[in-house]
């Protein structure tokens, strides 16, 4: 992989397509997320990092549901995220998500997998379904395995296949939570590669991540998040040569050991 | 093998000399080795071996005698078991009956065609073509019973009339089986929900059902049904003792299917649940396109089990009075013209009936799992 960075597609003047503000949450007395605040444009990519148990999972998985907050505020797309099924189902059409472990449904076929979305959730017919799955596929270069089942391929492919899934369903904004850390190191490639290319189409995306590389070549913006609370957020080169915090240069000097 | 000669130059070549060829190692293939191995591996081994061996020449020679060499199997009365073997023209006599129970001979047809409607439907995985399979197998299941009601009940298709007191036999059996095995499944699955759901209400009822259903053995439930299930009726009404019976199976097997299903929920990864949530699956979408169909790819084995238990429990049905091929046999046992003491006929007769059925119910369901599995590595 190349380190040179792909230009952003944000425009400056664009305006957020996610705010969150002063966003708290507790898991009984823990208190998991202690205000985080995040602005995020159109066609801006973010990374974030941080120590494990540091709340990464948990903040993305606010922004498309996964898990409640109990204090602050939150728009997606300009829908605001409370407990109204309306608004829950409309943000969940606009968000994608990839998960450390795929999550693919081992009993449907590759190209079920794909289609279960857009047949019963966007009502498409199963024919048009079908082609719109077979093009992702396709862009995922794994179209020759539609008809396999999850189980029957590697994981990487399994990983391809998810972003592909989530592609279906036309999303406006991509989360990935850590997509490669479950897979053998030679596979890791392959699933960066289509990240970078999503990239370049210019998708919204929010990363947890720990590959430095794509960080660099293709975020907007790097935050730590620690403790629960985003420590510190810059663009890649001032994150990564210039850390301001203690926190932060103790954990890149960790991570970047090995 | 090689021999050295001293040549002309007085270097030493190497000639080749092919040797024999060795006969095949006695004990590695073949019969001899595989009862080697198997059965006189060892002093202790050899020894068992020695004794089943003798003992099943002690015993299957009479058996044999009994159940085929001296059995009598022309003519239709008792004075016709002469022989020391077996009276199976006790069974060919009281054949119809522990098949079909009194129910009219000239309308059987309707009882097989009943049958082999649930046969076909059962075997439909078999025959359907794929695209169909999941909605019509379902739909064929559920409206199964209801169909087989009105074959043989008679009155709506303009046919004679036979009341449920003329129903009964094996044919009876099969079909109360299968009709609380089909309802059973689906109910099973939504108390299964409902002891999971966040509403306490409805968890409470579904735990309270799924309990009391398992926990109460099958006749005390039979009984009660009779006492109970009329006090559910508009007041008048006489509810028929085979509805009542059928009613009270599919709440059992319902009871004891939530409980199977629940090993299976547990066995389902919450990544599962969120993947369906990021799509935007609604529940029921979830529910039933998700998460059901590895529930019950997990939970088979137990699934089997229990259908298996079901139907072996419809032999109770003689206790309160229902002419299942139980009952019927003893019925048969107690005529005063076949008093001549053939109970082991009658009951090697059903039991190899029944036998039959539960093989082919283990052995279906063993394929279907082969046939399963391939989708389910991940
Ligand atoms: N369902 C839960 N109940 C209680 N604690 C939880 C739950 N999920 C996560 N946590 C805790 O919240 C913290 C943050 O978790 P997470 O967001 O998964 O961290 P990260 O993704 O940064 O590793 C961890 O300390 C974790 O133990
Ligand atoms: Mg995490």
């Amino acid at each position: 992989m190349t380190t040179e960075h792909i230009t952003s597609a944000t425009d400056a003047s664009q305006e957020d397509i996610i705010t969150i503000d002063k966003m708290n949450k507790w898991y009984g007395d823990f208190h998991v997320l202690k205000d985080v605040s995040l602005k995020v444009k159109k066609g801006e990519r973010i990374v974030v990092c941080g120590p494990s148990g540091s709340g990464k999972s948990t903040m993305i998985r606010c922004i498309n549901r996964l898990e409640e907050f109990q204090k602050g505020q939150m728009f997606v797309n300009g829908i605001e995220m409370i407990d109204d099924v309306k608004n829950i189902e409309a943000i969940r059409k606009d968000v994608g998500m990839v998960f450390q472990h795929f999550n693919l449904f081992p009993h449907l076929t590759i190209l079920e997998n794909l289609t279960i979305g857009p047949i019963w959730v966007q009502k498409k017919p199963k024919e048009e379904a079908e082609a719109t799955a077979m093009k992702y596929l396709e862009r995922v270069k794994i179209a020759n395995q539609a008809l396999k089942y999850p189980g029957q391929l590697s994981g990487g492919q399994q990983q391809r296949v998810a972003v592909a899934r989530s592609l279906c369903m036309s999303p406006e904004i991509m989360l990935f939570d850590e997509p490669t850390s479950a897979l053998d190191p030679e596979m890791v490639k392959e699933v960066l590669d289509v990240m970078v290319e999503l990239a370049e189409e210019g998708m919204t995306m929010i990363c947890v991540t720990h590959e430095m590389g794509f960080a660099k070549k293709v975020a907007d913006r790097v935050i730590f998040m620690d403790g629960g609370e985003i420590v510190e957020e810059n663009t890649p080169d001032e994150f990564f040569d210039n850390p301001q915090t203690d926190r932060l240069q103790l954990f890149l000097s960790q991570v970047l050991q090995h | 093998m090689t021999k050295t000669t001293t040549g002309a130059m007085g270097t030493q070549a190497r000639v080749f000399e092919p040797s024999p060829a060795q006969p095949a190692p006695v004990t590695s293939t073949g019969a001899y080795a595989w009862l080697r191995e198997n059965l006189f591996s060892g002093w202790l081994n050899s020894l068992v071996t020695i004794g089943v061996v003798a003992l099943l020449m002690t015993l299957l020679p009479p058996l044999f005698n009994w159940l085929f060499f001296d059995a009598n199997l022309s003519g239709s009365t008792q004075a016709d078991c002469t022989g020391d073997g077996a009276c199976w023209v006790f069974i060919k006599v009281w054949l119809q009956p522990l098949l079909y129970g009194s129910y009219p001979t000239e309308s059987l047809w309707r009882v097989n065609l009943s049958l082999v409607l649930l046969f076909g439907t059962l075997a439909s995985p078999f025959w359907l073509p794929k695209h169909l399979r999941n909605k019509v197998d379902i739909a064929m299941l559920l409206a199964l019973p209801f169909i087989a009601i009105i074959i043989l009940d008679g009155r709506l298709l303009g046919l004679d009339y036979v009341a449920t007191d003329y129903w009964g036999g094996f044919a009876l059996n099969l079909f109360l089986a299968a009709a609380s095995i089909i309802l059973g499944m689906p109910l099973g699955f939504l108390w299964a929900l409902g002891r999971r759901s966040q509403m306490p209400m409805a968890r409470s009822i579904c735990v309270i059902l799924i309990e009391f259903f398992r926990g109460t053995p099958v006749l005390a439930l039979f009984f009660m049904g009779s006492v109970m299930l009329p006090l559910f009726f508009p007041e008048g009404t006489n509810v028929d003792k085979l509805l009542r019976v059928w009613i009270v199976l599919t709440l059992f097997m319902a009871g004891y299917m939530a409980e199977v299903y629940r090993g299976g929920f547990a066995a389902i990864p919450q990544g599962q649940y969120e993947a369906a949530d990021a799509l935007g699956l609604s529940f029921w979408q979830t529910t039933l396109l998700v998460i059901l169909p590895q529930v019950i790819k997990v939970s088979m084995p137990n699934i089997l089990a229990t259908a298996v238990m079901l139907f072996k429990n419809t032999t109770f049905l003689m206790i309160i009075g229902i002419f299942e091929v139980l009952s019927t046999a003893q019925n048969a046992l107690t005529n005063s013209n076949w008093l001549g003491g053939f109970s082991t006929e009658a009951y090697l007769f059903v039991a190899v009936v029944y036998w039959v059925c539960c093989f082919s119910m283990s052995s279906v369901a063993a394929h279907i799992e082969r046939k399963l599995d391939t989708s389910h590595r991940s």
